[in-house]
């Protein structure tokens, strides 16, 4: 059982069982609010019944044309509440509202190109990588720019993979 | 505005933008450069003076910044300036807001509006410049004004969001409430409202004057199609008829709620609420919407006034609606309507209508169907200690024959371990003979080595399956060492951890509880390390640095502790400053609700009493670095302000705003706050597993304490009493000094600051003297006094210091032979530090005293050292005053003498603890094998199984575990975990040893003068 509800500020302190874990990033302030008060519909707790934070999911909308996109920017469960389809739940969640509130055409997320579970995960939930962007991560590590088609685009469109991986300053948004 | 054509604060753009991009790309100086150049041609543009100001502040050079932005904003304010435009301003905004001057960066805001009533940008600009500095009514005026001038929604919003904050903030803010509704409905009434948002803060704003149905008519009107989601609808739908007292309605939205998402506990929840009608769960307003979430902890009276038969038929319409829900879950991932179940057939057995199998079934249930899940005990945790000892026992019975355990499947293994669970949950291990227990601990050590082939082939970033196997075992052990005390056990806690991260090195749970025992067995070295492992950083800071920081503060790694000060310190003023802003940007981006609660989160994290704490500590910190050094601690004390400011934040008003943000979930359970430590209690035998449930459980749920806000204020009034000391022995120590007004104020002061002291330890000033009289004497025990022995001491190295300038007698004379404020000094330290390493206790003992013998050493001697030392410095001879031929002055012989009986006192005393220090300083393969020898019994009972299971699995060859789990392996080695305690243990020494050496060479270089003046 799991109460799905907008983050909020007060869950910033109670969120250090999903945040401690090693492949959990722990932005700054100004990062965490920024999203809160731009996109407040696209960033969610999932809590416990006895209040404690589960997972959450972050998130954006943005782009122009037919390149406007929800955009996952992290989603992340704690250990002991794996394994129940959580994340799932969650990424649900956000296609939902990125497709019937904010008609985007599809939704992306960037992954590790080294993350093995988490790019097999997206690509059970209908993922598909559509590039790599090459030393995305500081510098070092290639990432993988991942794609699902949402029902505006009606002919697939916008997952049809690119031939050849490009850098980051060839993308399109921060 | 001018910078629509070409020009940019009145000056052409390409002039201006090879500056910009100098400071994007910090290169200063040629900003500067630049910049004064242009500032030839146009020396009196305010536009170039704040692009200067902006520069030097960006050079650290704040006093010059200030002084050209005063210098813009008065050329802005006089009367003859052409280029008026929000360029300049919001670039002496951004200036001002750097140099802490939101006050100056309004005022020209202000002044712009006047002079430009109807401008737009300007008026944004000032509602931002009143949002920083936190003025709702402004704001709101601001706001009204610029809905007057362009009739948009968002500024009406504006407004009526300033008037929420004042609601929220400032006393009889609720009359406002009337107006914010008014305006609204005028506004709808005419053009409608167009954003989610402002739909729910109307709503909110109906809420709280209880006009629920008004605000269920708005919602089921054309504005309810504003709001996005149709749940989150149903939601404020539900809780508004709750609130109105329509429970059948309310209850059938809930209903609908869970129809849709049959999961969502909080609805499960308000549903049960509506239809028994009782309190507890019933949906509250959304002011506490966050803050206190239903609990359905037992035991609760039944807070309903329906009658047996009716409460029995609505939990059976419950209980089908619920079974429904559960005959539609194809997913079987879904686990609400089945803990729904649960919960329903508790209500029946509370209100005892229910035969109490249905209730012990529907649990057992639970269990077939989640047991595997990790959460499957957390989740049911509050049902599991409604169970008789019977059900208990059939319970877990049922769940070991729900799996073949000849078999190795992940799905036995979960079960395996809920089972374990349960039992810790429920305190049975509490209960079990130390042999049991032994081994339970080694089944689970077993049981995680057999279980790592189910693991190979999973990612090493992904988390094993059975890892909880080690956190609770290691959990056993410990408990052992309570029952026994048998350090063994111990060691093994900690083996079994290290070996877990040895298999796999990331996982964050083993590292918190090492943290905790390392710190507790005297190596906090490697608890530090680990600790840096877990990379707590940004908001990570104010929720768990508790888990290293009070161990941290009472060691001699001074500098370590510092910098985590520091990295603390940082977040929090960084972020306190840049909150305003991101509340402006909630602002532009109509965002209402987060306007409200970041402004909430701000008042929060302001208001944490680890703030204030680490702000005192940070000061207290620097001043142990730099005690020997009189310049450098003056220096320090005056950077912040002689300590005043700290004072005045330890007010009482301030303290009882203080919140408490840790996270106090993942700390172990014999810690289960930062001071609290059940392991230097002795284990009662007799309690029940019940008993120390609640007792861990007690603690869990909050870190407030009254001890805890006693310390923070202690620690704030230190460094001003540190200074008064300094400053008043200085200027009382030279005969020729007129007992003049500078000394009657500082004496003033210290009494005040003496008596809130003594009163944080539990104690009138009087009586605190004769306690530290009594033990100075003997005549009182100091272990009496252990927990605050330190803030004793360091009472009386202040009360020497008032004494010495005091006009009135400080310290009550009994007779001639009574001891002097000095002595009384000397005898305390000597007392408490010889009782102290008398004990004897050897070192590897959990507990040990070398935190308190640090803080002995690094506070009340050091402050004591600090007295002397300006005493000392105050006779030697003042150049200027003897030429003038003054009064010749002469040195207080009878003053000076006591001070070189306290300094020999001081060295007596600091060499007794190096000569200790030595002592238990043994060579490294000697503690070696002092503390191998713990974990060789021999015997089948007793510590020493569990190394030697572990030291037999990592060499065998195991052809099933895979390349990467036999690699990680071979390097485990129970001797090198060992080794390095030892190593840890001996650098704590070592460390505490160079302080006392720094501090002899002082006192020996402070003896000489004093020999020489004396003689």
């Amino acid at each position: 059982m799991t109460t799905i509800r907008r983050f909020c500020c007060d869950d910033l302190l109670r969120f250090s069982s999903v945040n401690l874990d090693h492949l959990t990033e722990t932005f700054n302030m100004s990062f965490y609010m920024t999203y809160m008060a731009r996109w407040p519909d696209y960033f969610h707790a999932a809590v416990s019944p006895g209040d404690r934070v589960m997972g959450y999911i972050m998130g954006k909308v943005e782009g122009q044309g037919e390149s406007w996109h929800g955009h996952v920017t992290a989603v992340s469960v704690a250990s002991e509440f794996r394994r129940q389809k959580l994340a799932k739940k969650l990424m649900n969640l956000l296609e939902e509202i990125s497709d019937k509130m904010d008609k985007a055409y599809f939704v992306d997320l960037f992954v590790r190109a080294s993350n093995m579970p988490a790019i097999r995960m997206y690509e059970k939930l209908g993922y598909v990588v559509y590039r790599r962007v090459l030393r995305y991560y500081s510098g070092e590590e290639d990432g993988l720019d991942m794609r699902k088609a949402l029902s505006q685009d009606v002919e697939k469109k916008s997952i049809i993979p690119l031939k050849r991986p490009i850098t980051p300053d060839e993308l399109e948004y921060d | 505005m001018a910078s629509k054509f070409g020009l940019a604060g009145g000056i052409p753009e390409r002039r201006v933008r090879p500056i910009w991009d100098a400071v994007d790309s910090r290169q200063y100086k040629a900003a500067l450069k630049l910049c004064t150049a242009l500032l030839a041609k146009h020396p009196t543009s305010p536009y170039v003076l704040a692009l200067k100001g902006l520069i030097l502040e960006r050079m650290g050079k704040p006093d010059e910044a200030l002084s050209v932005c005063l210098n813009a904003k008065e050329l802005l304010c006089s009367d003859n300036i052409f280029h008026f435009d929000d360029l300049t301003l919001s670039t002496l905004q951004i200036v001002f807001q750097r140099l802490e001057r939101l006050d100056l960066a309004t005022s020209c805001y202000e002044y712009a509006c006047t002079k430009y009533p109807n401008n737009l940008e300007l008026m944004m600009g000032l509602f931002n410049c009143y949002v920083r500095e936190y003025s709702y009514v402004k704001q709101q005026q601001t706001a009204i004004k610029m809905y007057k001038t362009v009739g948009e929604e968002r500024f009406l919003l504006w407004a009526v969001c300033s008037i929420q904050l004042q609601v929220r903030f400032s006393s009889g803010g609720e009359k406002l409430l009337p107006l914010a509704e008014a305006l609204l409905k005028k506004h709808i009434t005419s053009h409608s409202l167009h954003e989610p948002e402002a739909l729910a803060l109307y709503i909110s704003i109906l809420e709280q004057q209880s006009k629920y149905d008004a605000a269920l008519e708005v919602l089921s009107g054309d504005l309810g199609s504003l709001m996005g989601r149709e749940e989150e609808k149903l939601r404020l739908q539900g809780r508004l008829l709750a609130q109105a007292c329509n429970y059948a309605a309310a209850s059938e939205i809930y209903q609908k709620i869970l129809e849709s998402c049959p999961d969502d506990w909080e609805s499960f929840l308000h549903y049960l609420g509506c239809l028994l009608e009782h309190g507890l769960n019933l949906p509250k307003s959304r002011a506490s919407e966050h803050t206190s979430l239903l609990s359905v902890d037992s035991p609760l009276a039944l807070k309903t006034s329906l009658s047996k038969e009716l409460v029995e038929s609505r939990l059976a319409n419950a209980l089908s609606f619920v079974q429904k829900l559960q005959g539609n879950d194809t997913s079987e991932c879904v686990r609400g309507p089945h803990l729904a179940n649960i919960e329903i057939e508790r209500q029946r057995r509370l209100s005892g209508n229910s035969t109490d199998r249905n209730f012990f079934e529907a649990l057992v249930n639970y269990f077939h169907r989640f047991g595997h899940l990790s959460c499957a005990p957390s989740d049911v945790e509050i049902y599991l200690h409604m169970l008789s000892n019977d059900e208990i026992t059939e319970l877990l019975d049922t769940i070991s024959r729900s799996f073949d355990t000849s078999s190795l499947s992940v799905k036995g293994l979960g079960l395996t371990i809920t089972s374990f669970k349960v039992q810790e949950l429920l305190g049975i291990f509490f209960s079990k003979s130390t042999t049991e227990l032994q081994s339970i601990a080694k089944g689970m050590v077993e049981t995680f080595y057999k279980s790592l082939p189910l693991s190979r082939d999973l990612d090493p970033q992904e988390s094993m399956h059975g890892e909880e196997l080690l956190c609770m075992a290691s959990s056993i052990l410990v408990q052992l060492f309570w029952r026994t005390r048998n350090l063994g056990y111990l060691i093994e806690a900690i083996l079994v951890l290290e070996f877990g991260l040895t298999v796999r090195k990331y996982v964050w749970q083993y590292k918190v509880i090492l943290v905790h025992l390392y710190s507790y067995l005297g190596a906090l070295p490697l608890a530090y390390r680990w600790y840096v492992t877990l990379e707590v950083k940004n908001i990570l800071l104010e929720s768990a640095s508790h888990h290293i920081l009070p161990q941290m503060l009472s060691s001699p790694l001074l500098q370590q502790t510092a910098d985590l000060v520091k990295d603390y310190l940082k977040f929090m003023d960084d972020h306190l400053k840049e909150s305003a802003d991101l509340t402006c940007l909630a602002y532009r981006h109509r965002t209402y609700s987060k306007v409200i609660e970041f402004v909430q989160f701000k008042e929060r994290l302001q208001h944490s009493m680890q703030y204030l704490s680490m702000r005192s500590d940070s000061i207290i910190l620097s001043l142990k670095q730099k005690a020997e050094s009189l310049e450098e601690v003056e220096s320090i004390i005056e950077n912040v302000n002689h300590g005043s400011r700290l004072v005045e934040l330890s007010n009482r008003d301030n303290m009882e705003q203080f919140t408490f943000n840790e996270d106090l979930q993942a700390r172990p359970w014999w810690t289960p706050t930062t001071n609290v430590n059940f392991l230097s209690e002795p284990f009662d035998e007799g309690s029940s597993p019940a008993c120390f449930r609640a007792k861990v459980f007690e603690h869990k749920s909050i870190e407030k304490d009254d001890p805890k806000i006693k310390d923070a204020e202690r620690k704030s009034l230190l460094p001003r009493i540190v200074y008064l000391s300094m400053h008043g022995c200085a200027s009382s120590f030279r005969e020729t000094e007129p007992n003049g007004s500078g000394l009657g104020t500082d004496a003033a002061e210290m009494k005040p600051l003496l008596e809130k002291y003594a009163r944080s330890i539990g104690y009138s000033i009087d009586d605190a003297l004769s306690v530290i009289l009594g033990m100075s004497s003997g005549k009182k025990s100091v272990k009496d006094f252990a927990p605050d022995i330190v803030s004793w001491m360091s009472f009386a190295v202040f009360i020497n210091a008032w004494n010495l300038w005091s006009n009135e007698s400080v310290i009550p004379k009994a007779d001639q032979s009574s001891p002097s404020s000095w002595q009384i000094v000397d005898s305390l330290v000597k007392i408490c530090i010889e009782q102290l390493i008398d004990a004897n206790r050897t070192l590897t003992s959990p507990g040990n005293s070398i935190p308190v013998l640090v803080q002995m050493i690094t506070e009340p001697i050091s402050w004591h050292l600090l007295v002397i030392q300006s005493c000392v410095r105050s006779m030697a001879p003042q150049g200027k005053k003897k030429k003038k031929g003054g009064p010749s002055e002469r040195p207080n012989i009878p003053r000076l003498q006591a001070t070189q009986r306290s300094v020999q006192c001081m060295i007596e005393t600091l060499r007794s603890v190096q000569s200790w220090l030595s002592d238990q300083t043994r060579p490294e393969e000697q503690a070696l094998d002092i503390l191998m020898s713990y974990l060789q019994g021999g015997s089948d009972d007793g510590p020493g199984q569990i190394p030697c299971i572990l030291e037999e699995n990592s060499a065998r060859h195991n052809p099933e575990l895979g390349e990467r789990f036999a690699q990680s392996l071979e390097t485990w080695s129970s001797a090198g975990v060992i080794r390095r305690i030892v190593g840890a243990e001996k650098e704590l020494l070592v460390e505490l040893k160079k302080i006392c050496d720094s501090k002899l060479k002082l006192l020996g270089s402070v003896s000489a003068s004093l020999s020489s003046a004396l003689h």
